[in-house]
């Protein structure tokens, strides 16, 4: 047997294996990409009406909460809602937001790369969504199915339901 | 065997989507106080205003044939048909109507719509098949 060929020298070797491997499984995973939703279906119905249901978790709270107060000119549209459901939705969007109490790993580094003093309202202008996104070809958000890249359902069919994991891709020609 | 041919009648004579939509449609009329007419639904449908906010025509987003799926004019987001012909949860419930002719027609006419507008439009809808 070689020197230094011990049980406890093997013992320690497995742990650290065991630890690093841990260490590298807890990180995101893009293949498997899920945030959480509101479960009420007010928000599929009224957010969901015009544009993708975004994942509360791809923006932080503060965004949130300056986008329900400006619904009156939502990026050039009215969409104001009753009280009680604009108080609703803002509650779950706080929630669930990018650095919410109970943000996993994912959503918080999406928080941590948006700017201390900034409330960025459009996600796809964030570094997180361009970072993400960079192998795109520009060809692909001009086709018509596509259209562009607010459009998140045209190409992860389950947004709607926060999965938008790589195996789950599909880009429509 | 008979009860077959009752069924396959009733089928016929009353396809599972009339019943909500002529609720819908009776209460848009009752409210307009004249009778709805589908050709001045399907101009108001078709037509192109310069007043609205944003979009220019109904068209913008549902499309021109509203048996088919429309795209929304600026986020691209697939829109289901409109008719219910086609999309059968359409004017089948009252408050969702009134929902979205108060927040589409200020964007395309640039004002509310009334209750004439409502009852022809729905009346157009209803009456593609």
């Amino acid at each position: 047997m070689p020197d230094g060929l011990t049980w406890k020298n093997l013992a320690i070797l497995a742990t650290a294996l065991g630890l690093a491997g841990m260490w590298i499984g807890n990180a995101p995973a893009d293949d498997e990409a899920v945030f959480p939703m509101p479960r009420d279906k007010t928000y599929l119905a009224e957010c969901g009406g015009c544009h993708t249901a975004y994942a509360p978790g791809l923006l932080p709270a503060r965004s949130w909460r300056r986008m329900l107060a400006e619904l009156g000119n939502h990026f050039g549209e009215d969409a104001s809602l009753q009280e009680p459901v604009r108080l609703a939705l803002l509650k779950d969007l706080e929630d669930m937001a990018a650095d919410g109490a109970f943000a996993d790993l994912r959503m918080r580094r999406v928080a941590a790369s948006v700017p201390a003093g900034a409330t960025p309202q459009r996600i796809t202008d964030g570094s997180s969504f361009r970072y993400i996104h960079d192998e795109v070809p520009k060809s692909f958000w001009q086709r018509k199915a596509i259209g562009g890249p607010a459009n998140c359902i045209a190409c992860h069919p389950r947004a709607n339901e926060g999965r938008y994991g790589e195996r789950e891709i599909r880009i429509p020609q | 065997m008979k009860g077959f041919v009752l069924l396959l009648a009733l089928c016929a004579a009353a396809p599972g989507y009339a019943a909500p939509q002529q609720d819908v449609l009776v209460a848009l009329t009752v409210e307009a106080g004249g009778a709805a007419s589908p050709t001045r639904g399907e101009k108001l449908f078709r037509g192109k205003f310069s007043a609205g906010k944003s979009a220019e025509s109904c068209t913008a987003c549902h499309g021109d044939d509203p048996k088919v799926p429309g795209q929304h004019f600026k986020t691209h987001k697939s829109i289901d048909p409109i008719a219910p012909a086609a999309q059968h949860d359409r004017f089948a419930d009252a408050a969702k109507v009134e929902k979205w002719f108060k927040r589409n027609c200020p964007e395309v006419l640039g004002r509310a719509c009334n209750a004439q507008e409502k009852a022809d439009f729905a009346a157009y809808m209803i009456s593609v098949k």
